[in-house]
């Protein structure tokens, strides 16, 4: 049998470019695709990642070829020339990246020629193929930081303090924007400038500066093989991964204790920064001690959320993991790292581990655990058969359209009492 | 008659009803040109992100309780399947029903691009029907099954004879059609050929073709003073209801352009009446529709009486709230089954309407008349307001906005109401279908447009802090500048 995708758990290709283009400040995505794709990637993306919708541009603004049955004939290639010529005329930005979709890129339409002729006039302008038969979010979000390294980048001059940080893919991670505050407030805090390219207004000046980067910091234990090499080949910049979010004081501190060793900071800092948050931490987690039972929990996500409150619940908070599902469609080649990760906690006993997406399948999974279950993690999917169960169900991971979810996130120190007080806000 | 029920597809609203997204004008030029037969699509050389059919078609069927869709496309075309999930759910609990329809995609890869996916689809419809015993299976197309050109025609077929409970094909391929709402029309080409039986009786319904029933409790009030009761479809309605559409009495719908297909078929197939007024929102159409209802039915007495009474409790509370809303100047962009209508409302609340766009424009309806709402505006409005067709052209109705400033901008689709308010208008969205229904809904409404004009701190405060991806250039130009000639 072919894919069964019974309720998929990330958009197409193109959803996850466009959802992290239109996170980049002053950014135009303009689609060589479907009429419908625009509003399907936004509503599949954003639209069920926590209720927010675009940044600068993006839905219904987002300048797009809708292509018909005449270009399909008659390829899109002028439609797309004349939709760049019109999109430099009303729409104010920094720079365009082209999106294909499913069409363009079945019938071959030669974008490259065009993106030249603009490229000639100065335009700052990128392409990106991102059907979405060429594979999920994940997929157009490592595709996009592609084609920035490839054709946005030059060798510009170093700077010691500035990191690039990459793995925390916008509107996939639904905590995406809260996520990145964090970590990015623990790095300032280190001295270091960040890059993260579609937080703080960043845009066209920030993708240029990456190149002068000291490190690019990858949160993810498989996303971006190939861009990190092209940024080490092209501007010798060395990639520190680490495997999934830090979330709580036993990652974070880990985190960034390994990043100082490669980044050489300077110790007496480092060790003041993580004395002073893991107290904060801690002064709160004291507080809520009457809360604490040692429940048994399944959990359900993409990998980086997996790996950030498995190791959170477990290393700081002794609850004992059944079930760890990641459904993330993770290449064969890293499944041993994450399983080994997930296994080699401070465990009463390892979860069982499983790639798996298909959402019935994870429904039986969760089943043989009934009896002993106290909670679930998991996306709104999982809430059905939370209920079935009868076990609290917290919404962690894509997709969602129950939850509101504005700047609260779970990575660093500050995220995981954010996440205890989701684990107990249950209704 | 264009409905042709022997077809695999209901085809396009472009080539059956004449349909179009591009005009710029105002109001008599379009009527005129609509009865005369002149009116041309006109082209843009410059486009946003639109919708496309494929979101109508199974949007509408995923709501029918206890069925499987299928859509045999990429992964992206079917991520928005955990919100149907969600609302079907919220629905049903609203009901008091349960509702286990399961929307599955075939992931389409860029193998299947070049070998073809047949197999596979076939094989996922009978996991799906062993999995959950769907008690119907709907298999949506897509631009990518349609380019590579997959026979889901033949699979149906097939399928008939292998899984006991109806299965039809969808056709909605995003690329067919500029007009989302052929969606619509293929999802009810679909319940028709597949699931509506001819009737061994008629029964005391009225079909009441809608969105999501949020009325429902209201409409069963006010139907049962005339004897009968209302059918809400799609959502949350069952494959055995559906069976019997046939049997009513009448077809009805809340908007003239979701309705059509399905209400012309049934009148066309099976002589069930439909209702083809001026929709039910405001007072005036909510009485000349629940007249027609009256007429069609043999209730016309107590329908009369029935307005009387309702007219002594509600009608010098929105005369008193009239009053307040003089001189208001509004522009609009939604569906046409919405844009003329809530149009027509604003002028008898006594707001100016300075500009009218739609989504896109049917010039005939499949009756083959031009749609009601556009003949009764152009014998009662009070001034030829403009009018633009554009499938949510945003860059054009934010140049309108700047240009005219109104007071307010009515939308139905969030996403454009989104877009006013930064750039400071004042938005109202008429999300719910029923927001403008009868007398009681009328009067809310004026109360809402009063409550949206009145704090405008919102978008006040917004507007001043927000930077909108449009050109000083662009707002100094014509809205209709990157339309192109006729052909």
């Amino acid at each position: 049998m072919g894919h069964f995708i019974e309720n998929p758990r990330s958009s197409c290709a193109l959803g996850g470019a466009l959802a992290f283009v239109s996170s980049i400040d002053r950014a135009i995505p303009v689609l060589h695709a479907g009429p419908g794709c625009g509003l399907q990637a936004t509503a599949g993306q954003l639209g069920q990642s926590g209720g927010k919708s675009f940044g600068y541009v993006g839905g219904q603004g987002t300048p797009s070829t809708n292509m018909f049955e005449r270009e399909i004939i008659f390829g899109g290639v002028e439609r797309l020339r004349e939709t760049i010529a019109g999109t430099l005329e009303i729409m104010d930005g920094d720079l365009i990246f082209v999106l294909t979709g499913c069409t363009a890129d079945i019938i071959g339409d030669d974008v490259e020629s065009v993106i030249e002729e603009f490229k000639a006039q100065g335009v700052n302008i990128v392409h990106t193929e991102t059907a979405g038969f060429k594979g999920d979010s994940y997929y157009g979000y490592n595709a996009v930081v592609q084609s920035i390294a490839d054709q946005l980048t030059e060798v510009v001059p170093k700077d010691a303090k500035l990191v690039n940080l990459f793995g925390i893919v916008p509107a996939q991670d639904i905590f995406w924007e809260g996520n990145f505050e964090e970590i990015i407030r623990i790095l300032n805090k280190l001295g270091l400038k960040v890059n993260s390219f579609c937080k703080e207004q960043q845009g066209l000046k920030e993708i240029k500066n990456s190149a002068g980067a000291a490190i690019n910091i990858m949160l993810s234990p498989w996303l971006g093989q190939e861009f990190l090499a092209t940024y080490k080949e092209k501007y010798d910049i060395d990639t520190f991964r680490y495997p999934g979010l830090p979330v709580g004081p036993t990652a974070t501190t880990d985190f960034i204790r390994k990043l100082a060793k490669q980044l050489g900071l300077d110790n007496v800092l480092v060790e003041k920064v993580i004395a002073e948050e893991e107290n904060y931490v801690y002064s709160y987690l004291e507080k809520i001690i009457g809360s604490f039972t040692r429940y048994r929990f399944s959990i359900v996500g993409d990998t980086n959320t997996v790996l950030g409150l498995t190791r959170f619940l477990v290393n700081d908070f002794g609850r004992i993991p059944l079930v760890a599902v990641i459904t993330d469609q993770v290449p064969e080649e890293h499944r041993n790292t994450i399983e080994r990760e997930l296994t080699s906690l401070e465990y009463a006993r390892p979860p069982k581990v499983v790639f798996e997406n298909d959402k019935w399948k994870i429904s039986e999974l969760i089943k043989e655990y009934k009896d002993d279950v106290a909670f679930i993690l998991g996306s709104d999917y999982e809430k059905e058969i939370g209920k079935k169960l009868d076990a609290l169900t917290v919404v962690v991971s894509f997709p969602t359209t129950e939850k509101l979810i504005i700047n609260r996130g779970y990575a660093g120190y500050r995220g995981c009492l954010t996440f205890i007080e989701d684990l107990y806000d249950n209704n | 008659m264009s409905i042709n029920l022997e077809l695999a597809t209901a085809g396009t609203r472009e080539s059956r009803l004449g349909s179009i997204t591009g005009y710029n004008g105002n109001l008599q030029d379009l009527v005129q040109q609509s009865h005369c037969g002149s009116l041309a699509d006109r082209q843009r050389c410059f486009s946003q992100s639109s919708t496309c059919c494929s979101g109508c078609a199974l949007g509408q069927l995923s709501g029918i309780r206890d069925v499987a869709i299928i859509n045999h496309a990429p992964s992206g075309c079917t991520a928005t399947a955990a919100g149907v999930d969600v609302l079907n759910a919220q629905l049903a609990v609203k009901r008091g029903v349960s509702n286990s329809t399961v929307y599955v995609g075939t992931d389409l890869n860029e193998q299947d691009t070049v070998f073809g996916a047949i197999g596979s689809l076939k094989e996922i419809v009978l996991e799906t029907y062993r999995r959950y015993r769907p008690k119907a299976i709907f298999i949506g197309t897509s631009c990518v099954s349609g380019i590579i050109g997959e026979d889901v025609d033949s699979v149906v077929e097939e399928l008939r004879n292998e899984v006991p409970v109806p299965v039809a094909a969808v056709h909605c391929e995003g690329f067919k059609t500029k007009i989302w709402a052929s969606g619509f029309d293929a999802s009810d080409h679909a319940i028709l050929t597949s699931l509506v039986k001819p009737p061994k009786q008629k029964r005391n319904i009225i079909n009441f073709k809608n969105f999501y029933e949020s009325a429902r409790d209201q409409i069963f009030e006010l139907f049962a003073n005339f004897g009968v009761e209302p059918l809400f479809l799609y959502q949350n309605s069952t494959v055995e209801e559906l069976a019997g559409l046939s049997e009513a009495l009448a077809t009805v719908c809340i908007c003239g352009t979701l309705g059509t297909y399905l209400g012309n078929g049934l009148e066309e197939k099976y002589g069930v009446p439909y209702v083809r007024t001026i929709n039910p929102l405001g007072v005036v159409g909510f009485e000349t529709w629940l007249r027609e209802i009256g007429k069609v039915i043999g209730k016309e007495v107590e329908v009369e009486q029935y307005i009387t009474k309702e007219r002594a409790q509600y009608m010098s509370k929105i005369d008193e709230i009239k009053k307040e809303l003089q001189g208001f100047r509004a522009v609009l962009g939604m569906g046409p089954g919405y844009t003329f209508e809530v149009a027509r409302v604003l002028q008898e609340l006594g707001i100016e309407v300075v500009w009218a766009a739609a989504w896109h424009y049917d010039k005939k309806h499949d009756n083959g008349q031009v749609p009601p709402a556009l003949d009764h505006l152009l014998r009662n409005s009070p001034n030829n307001f403009k009018l633009s067709v554009a499938d949510q052209q945003n860059y054009e109705i934010l140049n309108i906005l700047n240009t005219y400033k109104p007071d307010i901008y009515f939308s139905r689709h969030p996403g454009t109401t989104i877009w006013a308010i930064k750039q400071g208008v004042p938005a109202l969205c008429v999300n719910d279908e029923y927001m403008i229904f009868g007398y009681k809904g009328t009067l809310n409404f004026a109360q809402s447009i009063l409550d949206t004009i009145r704090n405008r701190s919102f978008e006040k405060n917004l507007a001043a802090r927000t930077k909108l991806p449009y050109t000083d250039w662009w707002y100094q130009q014509d809205n209709a500048a990157l339309l192109k000639e006729k052909k």
